[in-house]
Order: C-alpha cells, then structure tokens, then sequence
C-alpha cells in the first residue's frame, strides 16, 4: 500500500512538473532543437553555443519587442522519437519560435509538430531533400542541400585535374546523401568514381578503407561527413602515403580538423559556405566562441549563430509574435548579408544560393583556395 | 600495389585493429569468468583510460615530450588509475549485486556504461580532445607493404601485455585463485579462498587493459572522444563470444579474427565498407551455428 | 533469475494489496480512466509523451514474453521494431499499399524475423544468445541503412496516417487513443499468455529445460513460440509507430533501443506485467522529467537507475512467484 502511494504520488508530481513549462514569463522565450546527449552531442552542443551567443548579443542591444529573450532546450539525442518529445515539449512551453535541427531523420517527424502549432522553424543544419515535401510551410532551411556542394565539388576537382575520385562517407542521411549527389555529378561530369566507401562513427581505424584506397589510388578521396572523423581518416591516409588530393565537406570545415588531424591536413580542400575568417563580422563571432567556450567553433555553429539573428530579425520586422507575421517577414527575406552568407528563401523555404567557396589547410588553418 | 601486396598490408592492418580489440576483449571475457557478467561498461572503461591518459600525457609531456616514452608512462598511470575505477565500480554497482538475477546485474552494467558516458560529456561538453602524441609517420617498407613503427610498438604492447596476463592467470596463486572461482564460487568459498579479492583484483586487471588500449587508442589514433568506448565495447564483446567467452586465449583470437573480418570485408569486392559489419556478424552468428560455445569455450550447463 | 523463487510473499509493499482481485479491478479501472481523460487535463506535450510510454508498454510486453516468460536474452529487440515499421514504410510508400493492407504483412513480416533469428540459436546459452540476437539487430538496421528500397539512411517519409472505419486518425491525440488500445491489447495478450498452456511450458523450460523435454515438452517448439509472439509485438508497435511519425530512418532502430526497452523490461520487474508497464513508463517519463538539467539529463537518469537496481535488483515490481 504504501509503495503504491509512493508510486502514484511520484507520478503525479511528475506529470505537473511536466506540464508546467508554460508558466508565464517577462522573457521571450525561443526554442532550440538539437542533440545535447547521445553520439551527436558534440554538434548540439556546438549549436547552442553559438545560438547563445547571438541571444546574448540580442538582449545587451535590448532584446526583441523590449523582452529580454531566453532559451528553450529541446535534446533530440538524434532520434526520431525523442526529438518529438523535445518539439512537442518546446510547444508547450510556449516558445515564438525554434532554431535547430540537426539530424535530418530526427527532424523529419518535428515538421509536423511545429506546423499544427503554427510555430516558425530555423533549420539551422538539416539538409536533407526529403525534409521539402514534408514542410508545412513555417519551416526555413538555410543550410544549402548538397546539390549545391556536390555540383561544386565537382567542378573544382575537376579543374585540379582529378579523373577517378574515391567517395568516403559516414552511413548518415547528410553525408550518404551528399556522397551519392557528389558520385552522380561526377559520373555525368565524364570522370570516374572509384568507390564509395562507408564508415561507421567513431569507428577510429579507417586503415582497411585506406588501404584499399591506395590499392586503387584515385585522383581524388572527398570525405563527405563530419570534421572528428574526418581528421582521423585524413591523418591515416596521409599515413600511409597517399598522395592524391584530399577534399572534404561542409561538415569538416572546423578549424578543430587541424586539430584531430594535424600535419596531415595540410593542403586539404574543403567546400564552404563563407564562414570564419572570410567575413569581417565572422572574425569576432569567432573569437567570442573561442573566449566563451574555450575552442574553435564547430561546422554549424555559424548558421547557428545566423538562424538565430534571423529569427529575431524577423521577430524584430513584424513587430509582434505572431507567428504569421514573422513567418511573412522571413519568407520575404531579402539576400541580407548574415555571417554565412546572405540569406533568401526560394519558394518551398529553402536557401536560394549557392554560394559554397574552396578552402584549403595552411598553416594549420583555412585559408581562400578559389581565389 | 599488387594483389598479394594488398593481402599483406591488410593482414597488417587487421592485426593492428585485432590487437585493440583483444586487449578489450580480455577484460571482458575475465569478468565474465569470475562473475558471469556481461560488463557493458567495460567499452566506457576503455574510454576513461583514454582521457586518463591524455591527462597524464599533457602533464608530462613537457619533460618527456609526446613520443613513446611519454605514452608508455601515461599508459601505465592510466592503467594504475581505472584499474582502480574497476575496482571501485565492481564493489559500489556489482557487488551488492552478486546474488540478484543475472540480468539485474547486466542492467547496473548498463547504467554504470550511461553514468561513465555522460560524466565525461558533461565535463568535456562533447569535444573531440586532440591527444597531443607526436610519433611522427615512420616505418619500414617491405616491398610495397609499409609497416609503421608505430603499428609494431603497438602490436608488441599489446603482446607483451596478453602474454604477461597469461603467464599470471596460468604460473601465479592468484590466477589459479581466479580460475578456480569461474569454475565454482561458492565451493572456493568453502576451500578458503578470498571469493571478494579474486573478484577485486580480476577488474583491476580488466579494466587496466581496456585502459592501456585506450590510452593506446588515443595516442595512436591521435583523438579522445566521450563516446569512443561504445563501438569498441560491442566489437569486443563480439570479439569475446568468437573466441568462446570465459576463455582468455579465445578472446585474443576472437579479437584477431574479428580485426581480419573487419579488413578483408572492407576489400573483398561484393562487401565493401557498407556491408562489413553485416559480414563480420554473418560469420559469428554461422560460427555460433557449428559451435555453439564459441571457438575455444568449453561447453556448460546453465540455468538462468 | 531464481531468487525471487519458492513462493515467498512479501509481507509489506503491492504483493499482498494487490492480491485481493476486487482491489485490483479498482486499480485496473483507476488507470484506465485516467488515461482516457489525461489528454483533456494535460495538454499536448504531455499526451505525446504519455504516447510514447504507451507504445514502450506493447514494445516491453512484447520483450517480456522472450526474456520473462521463456527466459531467453534478447538484445536486439529493436529489429523486430523495425520490420514492423519498415514494412510498412515499404508497402505504403514503395507499392502504394493501403496502411491496413501492408498491416498484416508487417505481422507476417514479424513472424518470419521470428523464425529467423529464433531457429538457428536456440541451442545456444543466454550469453551467447544475447550476441546473436545484438547481431541480428545490427544487421536489420545495417540493412534498412544500406539498401536502396529502404530509403537508405534517410530512411522513408511521407508516412500517410491511417483512417479507420471512417475515422480519420491524425492528431497526437488520435494517435495517443490508439496506443491506449494497442496497450490495453498487449496487457490483455500478455495475462491470458501466461496463463495459458504455452505459459506453463515457458515456465517449466526456464526452470529446467530437461526436465521440461522430458515430460514431453518440445522445447524449440515452444522457444520459438515466444520468439514469433515476441516480434508479434515488436511489429504491431513498429508499425504505428511508423504511422504516427510519418518517417523512419536507421536511428530508430539503434543497439540503444533494445537495451533501453530491456531496460524496462528488468528495471519493472522481469515477467511481471504490472511491473513491466511500470519500467516502460519510467524509462520514458525519467528522461523527459529531466528535461531541464540538458546535457546532465542522462547523467542523473542512470544514477537513479543504478540506485533503484541496487535497492531493487529484482526489479521494482514485487514478486510473488518465482519469475
């Protein structure tokens, strides 16, 4: 009898606690989706962290419509499941708006969520093309597909004078994706894919790929994934003594690749947005991320930083919370220049450029290869 | 390269990933020994002992720079420090646990794996460490088959540290201590032998290799991660049950055969990097088939 | 698994409260009514986490009649989960199906995965099971990640919601009454499965397989039962699931899935029905109550978790007979 009590009474105090995220507050509340726990944690984290410094550079210029503005967190853990939990969570609590999204698959099934709500939706990161039919409407991608990168990829490999190119991806939506758009581009392009090879994450011996790799030794390797992996396969390929190009992808372009990789890195190309050191406000973002949390900002840190600004520009524009209105304003987004790029939507609310530059280690850093 | 070239180098290869996985698997299949208990935190372990060593690494490195003998000292610190943690783990979580359901116990393995996980997630907010281990790329060229010196100082850790466990459980009393109470707990009780002790001192040596490997891992690899220690634990988990768990010498083949399995499926055309893994389990669950107790596990009655 | 053994009744705590079949009615009706009002009072948030607890209750019964009833670890349960779901993301998306169509192919789908991985193992000891089984997981979600028709490892999207009878079934709500029935059915299916004929065998074998064989039990027989019924489960869930999120993909089918849903499984109380539901909620509800600590989150769950196994090892569920 008396566990039973326990039981019911533990119980219900818990389902209160739960409902009473919504309690009124003075301060604007905005939502953050992304990974804080599981595997992906390292890019959730990353996220927020600069989502919080762009919520800390709005509220000491005054906040949104004279509220200070505060954070939501809703961790996905990059499960679909979990991350309905967060979305539906973030709704309750009442939040004008969500920037975020990381994991395409767990992002998929939040879509609807924040359409029944009528709450806009920065996707910061997730790009996968499936996301678009799945869009109700207040959803905006400001990360560009892969298309965009692959068809980039290519052309730049090319003009080096590459032929055969070896893929190498991480079994992941954005990456297989990307590997798969990248191998059709170069196959009609008239060149010659050699393999596309698959890593699991965290895997750390990648010697059995590398080899096989310089058993075929292909002009080119374009790691299409993420910088932690991508440094240790690097490392291990120039280990080994490959000599060819090595490319890698948006997912990589963190100075923290030098880090992982060292030496090796030297005179890798990576596709990018314009980020880091090539805009003149994207220094200082950097050196603040670097002040606060003591190292380099990770690959979607700055269109992090930027879903947020947008949010509260647009926020800002329509001069109220109404979702509509702010959904108005950012769909007629205008190519204003953000930290990533300017940003205009096409009319299914994605990001309507391409603008991906090369870059290329030097020096333990990146520097401008396309210019 | 040639065909036989590349055999060669990825026979290499697999006996560089094989002997990670062995010194592992050898934790695990010596607590499964003494206690029967698949010890899921034991991949976590192996993380520990990675960051233990980074720590110890970046402490010293200024008198002793990052190359081997820098490694091998953070090594050994690190394997002194998580041998410890083992040991205090097994007596916190799995102690009290000894005369509860065997999954009961399986779970508080599950939960000390989540705990070990996230303690160092919060603390390093997810980041990759870069290890700071400055071997450079050196080595030797057997016709087209290149060997660093790395791989071969590894390889000869990893040897020296199986065949130092083997000689201990096979010539010491504590060994046989340890392998008369995977035979009968309750009976060595009886006889006078010191149950808890064994028990204590079967983690401290488990989790000491899981953090030689890791420490291994770390400045071999050049990184540290907060979740590097899943994947090896479930590959060193395989590795064991390859072998035939509870046998020592059987984990260190499951761990080589594994690593092979691992290589050749990435090469052999048909498999391929995506399907390796699907490959490797193929074979152990056909091994498992034809004997069901593993390659070098003695077969035993059980009730669960 | 013998510890709670010999028929000891606890003398305080539900064993003797719930005893009594009228109280346990009261009890029985009690939650029920509360789940039917609890969308009214709690609002969405709430209603899609209780969904979810409620589709880890058909997942962990499910598990329950491998591990608690026949005694056999599993861990890789979340394969069955996703050729549940799978098929039907195949069948709707791929061949045009109708959800209700693909619907009993997904069952047969689970009984096939059943006899797959229950054949070729069922010599095997716990231990070396619980690989086999932990491999088969792999290989489903390696699978579903590798393979063209499964959408890769973008998975499948655009899920269209059912309709039943005219019923239109959309909402989280919508979808929330239908896993209180899918629960109520797994409740009802787990009771009248222990207590039938093949419960008593399941019983007999975990106790003692030989002497089981000998009083004319047939052993494989009857593992392989809990095997297919098992997956049963795992699929019908797998298959709303699919339904209610309107996309899969290769995430939601990871090693972590198992061992959180056996985690219900042994944290309520292996074999026990009541205890088992109780697991599912805590694992569910534990995380979400937790919400606010971020990063923490997981870090404080598994130190309760380690803290109720150490003051609970049989799980929280008190036990009456030996289970």
């Amino acid at each position: 009898m008396q566990t039973l009590k326990l039981l019911t009474a533990a119980g219900l105090i818990g389902l209160a606690a739960m409902g009473s995220g919504a309690i009124a507050q003075e301060t604007m509340q905005i939502g953050v989706q992304v990974p804080t726990t599981g595997s992906e944690a390292t890019y959730g984290q990353d996220m927020i962290n600069a989502v919080q410094i762009a919520v800390d550079e709005i509220n000491a210029e005054g906040g949104l419509l004279g509220q200070q503005v505060s954070l939501v967190t809703g961790d996905t853990a990059c499960d679909p499941q979990q991350s309905v939990n967060a979305a539906s969570r973030l709704v309750s609590a009442n939040v004008v708006g969500v920037v975020g999204g990381y994991c395409s698959g767990a992002t998929l099934p939040t879509l609807q969520i924040y359409g029944d709500a009528n709450i806009p939706f920065i996707i910061a990161a997730a790009n996968s093309t499936q996301l678009i039919p799945e869009n109700p409407g207040n959803a905006f991608m400001i990360n560009s597909t892969g298309a965009d990168q692959a068809a980039k990829a290519v052309e730049f490999l090319s003009a080096q004078g590459a032929a055969t190119l070896t893929i190498v991806n991480q079994g992941d939506a954005y990456s297989q994706d990307l590997a798969t758009l990248a191998s059709e581009d170069w196959t009609a392009a008239g060149n010659e894919v050699v393999s596309i090879e698959t890593v699991n994450k965290g895997e750390q011996d990648y010697s059995a790929i590398v080899t096989k790799i310089r058993s075929t030794n292909p002009d080119a390797v374009f790691w299409t994934a993420y910088y932690a992996d991508g440094g240790l396969l690097i490392r291990q390929l120039r280990q080994s003594g490959y000599q060819g190009i090595i490319a890698v992808g948006d997912g990589s372009n963190s100075p923290q690749l030098f880090d992982i990789a060292g030496q090796a890195a030297e005179g890798v190309f990576a596709f990018s947005n314009p980020t880091a050191d090539f805009l003149p406000q994207a220094a200082s973002f950097t050196e603040t991320y670097q002040e606060d949390y003591g190292n380099a900002p990770g690959p979607y840190a700055p269109l992090a930083y930027d879903g947020m600004k947008l949010l509260g520009w647009a926020i800002a524009e329509a001069g109220s919370t109404d979702a509509d209105a702010i959904i108005e304003v950012l769909r007629s987004a205008d190519g204003q220049e953000w930290l990533a790029g300017p940003i205009s939507f096409t009319d299914v609310n994605t990001l309507a450029r391409s603008n991906f530059i090369v870059l290329k280690g030097e020096g333990g850093a990146w520097t401008r290869a396309d210019e | 390269m040639t065909a036989f070239d590349v055999v060669m180098q990825q026979i290499v290869n697999g006996l560089v990933l094989g002997s990670f996985y062995a010194l592992v698997a050898l934790g695990y299949t010596m607590i499964f020994g003494v206690i029967k208990l698949l010890n899921f935190a034991h991949g976590d372990l192996y993380m520990v002992g990675g960051f233990v060593g980074f720590l110890v690494l970046s402490a010293i490195s200024g008198i002793t720079g990052g190359g081997w003998t820098g490694v091998a000292i953070s090594m050994f610190l690190s394997m002194i420090a998580v041998g410890c943690l083992g040991v205090v783990i097994e007596r916190v979580a799995y102690h009290p646990m000894l005369r509860a359901p065997r999954l009961s116990i399986l779970i508080t393995a599950l939960a000390v794996s989540l705990v070990l996980q996230n303690t160092v997630l919060s603390i390093t907010h997810g980041q990759y460490t870069a290890f700071g281990a400055d071997f450079g790329f050196g080595g030797v060229n057997l016709g087209n088959v290149f060997i660093t010196y790395n791989q071969m100082i590894l390889v000869g850790i990893a040897a020296f540290l199986m065949i130092g466990l083997e000689v201990f459980v096979s010539r010491t009393q504590y060994g046989r201590a340890m392998r008369a109470v995977a035979i009968d707990k309750d009976m060595c009780q009886l006889m006078g032998i010191n149950v808890s002790g064994v028990i204590a001192v079967t983690f401290l040596i488990g989790s000491a290799l899981a953090a030689a490997a890791g420490t291994l891992a770390g400045a071999y690899y050049g990184s540290v991660w907060y979740f590097m220690g899943f994947l090896i634990g479930l590959k060193a988990f395989t590795a064991a049950v390859i072998g035939g768990i509870g046998s020592i010498p059987g984990a260190m083949l499951g761990g080589l055969i594994l690593g092979f399995l691992e290589a050749f499926g990435t090469q052999l055309p048909g498999i391929g990097s995506e399907w390796k893994d699907v490959f490797s389990f193929a074979v152990l669950i056909l091994v498992l088939v034809f004997k069901p107790t593993g390659l070098l596990g003695k077969s035993e009655q059980e009730r669960m | 698994m013998t510890s709670n053994s010999n028929g000891a009744v606890p003398t305080h705590g539900l064993g003797p409260f719930l005893q009594d079949a009228r109280l346990r009615w009261v009890v029985a009706i009690a939650i029920l009514a509360f789940l039917v009002v609890a969308p009214m009072i709690f609002g969405s948030y709430i209603t899609v986490i209780l969904t979810n607890a409620l589709l880890y209750v058909v997942l962990c019964l499910g598990l329950n009649i491998v591990v608690g009833y026949a005694g056999l670890l599993d861990l890789g349960y979340a394969a069955f989960f996703a050729v549940g779901a799978y098929t039907i993301g195949v069948l709707t998306i791929q061949f045009g199906f109708n959800f209700w169509v693909a619907f009993p192919f997904a069952v047969l789908a689970a009984v096939l995965a059943g006899v797959i991985i229950g054949g070729p193992t069922l010599r095997l000891r716990s231990d070396y099971l619980a690989i086999v089984t932990l491999g088969f997981g792999e290989i489903v979600r390696f699978s579903a990640r590798n393979l063209e028709i499964t959408g890769r490892a973008s998975g499948i999207s655009g899920i269209q919601d059912p309709s039943l009878f005219g019923w239109q079934i959309r909402t989280q709500t919508d979808y929330y009454y239908v896993f209180v029935v899918l629960a109520i059915i797994a409740v009802i299916a787990s009771f009248r499965l222990a207590n039938s004929r093949l419960g008593r065998a399941w019983l007999y074998v975990r106790h003692d397989e030989d002497a089981a064989e000998a009083m004319g039990i047939n052993r494989v027989q009857v593992k392989l039962a809990a095997y297919v019924i098992g997956a049963i489960f795992g699929a019908v869930g797998g298959a709303f699931f699919a339904a209610n999120l309107g996309a899969i993909s290769p995430e939601s089918f990871s090693f972590e899935q198992s061992v959180l849903v056996l985690m219900a499984v042994i944290l309520g109380g292996m074999g026990k029905i009541p205890g088992v539901i109780l697991g599912a909620f805590i694992i569910i509800l534990g995380p979400e109550l937790l919400r606010d600590l971020g990063e923490f989150r997981l870090l404080v769950f598994a130190v309760g978790l380690l803290l109720i196994m150490l003051f609970r090892p049989s799980g929280i569920w008190p036990g009456r007979r030996g289970a």
